[in-house]
């Protein structure tokens, strides 16, 4: 099947991002730009990968600088704008333990304004290998069917950007497969940008950010 | 018509969990139960007072029970959210004012619900006489709607601070110390038979200003 739609040329920026926490500076000045492809972010535990990725995504403020995102539909320059627009998965991300799959993805579809169809949400999950357990509750599934199940949140508005924190963690070689075909078709769209410590995780990608004082060990 | 959807699904949302959690319900449902039967235990030598006597303190006694009824659980509905790590999830997706306006809407109908079971312990334990039921039935609304808005609204102003239950409740008394006065006011005139027309003014101001300030803030209070 050949895809009639042309890809949106997206564009995520940090102008000059700090991040300080309690005084103590985690990043300064930081600037960089991505519009197509795989981004990796590098950095030693603590570099500050997960509060970088926080901000692009809009759930955390820096402390100075700002964040650009520009598509060629024209998404709004703030957190509300973004907020759909950029898909976001992390270690940090929780879903509702007491409802299902199917039923997480629902609320978040619904609250959000969107519509919530049930086959369609289950194909998603089929998609992520959790076709079996849809319909089972959160709180029952396995630490790397969790982590599938943020794969699918991240992806769920089919966003022309992607933040994922290390998104490997906790897999099995399956759903290490199906994290790099969700990577390889985002990165066609528009920026991915993929925060790890391990460098296997970074499937040739097209730019680095390696956080400063950082950087992969020789 | 997105956002109300939107506020829709997050009740939706709230009432699922809480259904299967039952951590509110059975907290709120047995402070409400168990306050009720030990003050009409106390209430027996009150019970002597000439009818007339009584009103104001069985509206006090009433107001006081539903408010700590609430606090037990009303507080959760954003503060669960913190501590299950769900409300990065929340944040990411839906805008403040949506999710608090659902989260309230959802505390509102629990509080009717809890009112619903107090209300019968009164008449009966307490030999409460509600006059005017529609005058009642009045001052609950406006008042657990009150109630709701600024809880659910304190709740996710402390659901990221340290000791959130001691600031919540802090914070809560002296903001909902005029709802309170108002209401008790309008359930003593209620309980009377008259139609409660200032007190109820009063409750329908600070309700429309509560609802107002919270949507105003709602961003500040949950965003970072």
């Amino acid at each position: 099947m050949v895809s009639s739609e042309q890809p949106v040329p997206t564009t995520i920026a940090a102008e000059n991002l700090s991040k300080s926490f309690s005084g103590r500076p985690l990043f300064s000045d930081l600037s960089f730009s991505a519009s197509q492809g795989l981004v990796a972010v590098a950095g030693r535990n603590g570099s500050g990968k997960t509060t970088l990725l926080k901000i692009l995504a809009g759930l955390l403020r820096p402390s100075s600088g700002r964040v650009r995102f520009e598509t060629e539909a024209g998404a709004p320059d703030s957190p509300s704008g973004r907020r759909l627009a950029i898909g976001w998965a992390g270690p940090d991300l929780q879903l509702y333990g007491t409802l299902t799959g199917v039923e997480n993805l629902r609320f978040f579809r619904r609250a959000a304004g969107r519509a919530g169809d049930d086959r369609e949400l289950e194909g998603r999950l089929e998609a992520v290998g959790l076709g079996e357990a849809a319909r089972r509750r959160v709180e029952e599934y396995s630490t790397g069917m969790k982590q599938r199940l943020r794969i699918a949140f991240a992806t769920l508005f089919d966003p022309p950007a992607l933040l994922l924190d290390e998104p490997m963690a906790g897999l099995d070689v399956d759903g290490r497969e199906i994290v790099r075909r969700v990577v390889a078709a985002a990165r066609e769209r528009g920026p991915v940008l993929l925060a790890s410590n391990d460098e296997r995780d970074f499937e040739r990608p097209d730019r680095r950010v390696d956080l400063p004082g950082t950087g992969p060990r020789a | 018509m997105s956002a109300l959807s939107g506020a829709w699904a997050v009740c939706v949302k709230d009432a699922t969990e809480e259904l299967r959690r039952k951590v509110a319900i059975v907290s709120v449902f047995f402070f409400a139960a168990t306050a009720v039967t030990l003050v009409s235990f106390a209430m027996v030598g009150a019970l002597a007072l000439p009818p007339a006597d009584r009103p104001p303190l069985q509206a006090a006694l009433l107001w006081i029970i539903l408010f700590f009824a609430a606090a037990t659980g009303l507080p959760r509905a954003f503060v669960a959210e913190e501590e299950s790590g769900t409300g990065l999830a929340l944040r990411k997706t839906i805008p403040a004012v949506v999710v608090l306006a659902g989260k309230t809407l959802f505390n509102f109908l629990l509080f009717l619900a809890m009112a619903a079971v107090t209300i019968p312990g009164f008449l009966i334990l307490l030999d409460w006489k509600a006059g005017s039921a529609g005058a009642v039935a009045a001052t609950l609304l406006a008042g657990g709607f009150g109630l709701a808005v600024v809880s659910t609204f304190l709740s996710a102003l402390v659901a990221r601070a340290g000791q959130r239950h001691v600031l919540f409740v802090l914070i809560a008394f002296p903001l909902l110390l005029p709802l309170l006065q108002a209401a008790i006011a309008a359930t003593i005139e209620a309980a009377a038979g008259a139609f409660p027309s200032a007190p109820l003014k009063v409750l329908v101001a600070y309700d429309g200003a509560a609802a107002c300030g919270a949507y105003m803030l709602a961003g500040v209070a949950w965003e970072d």
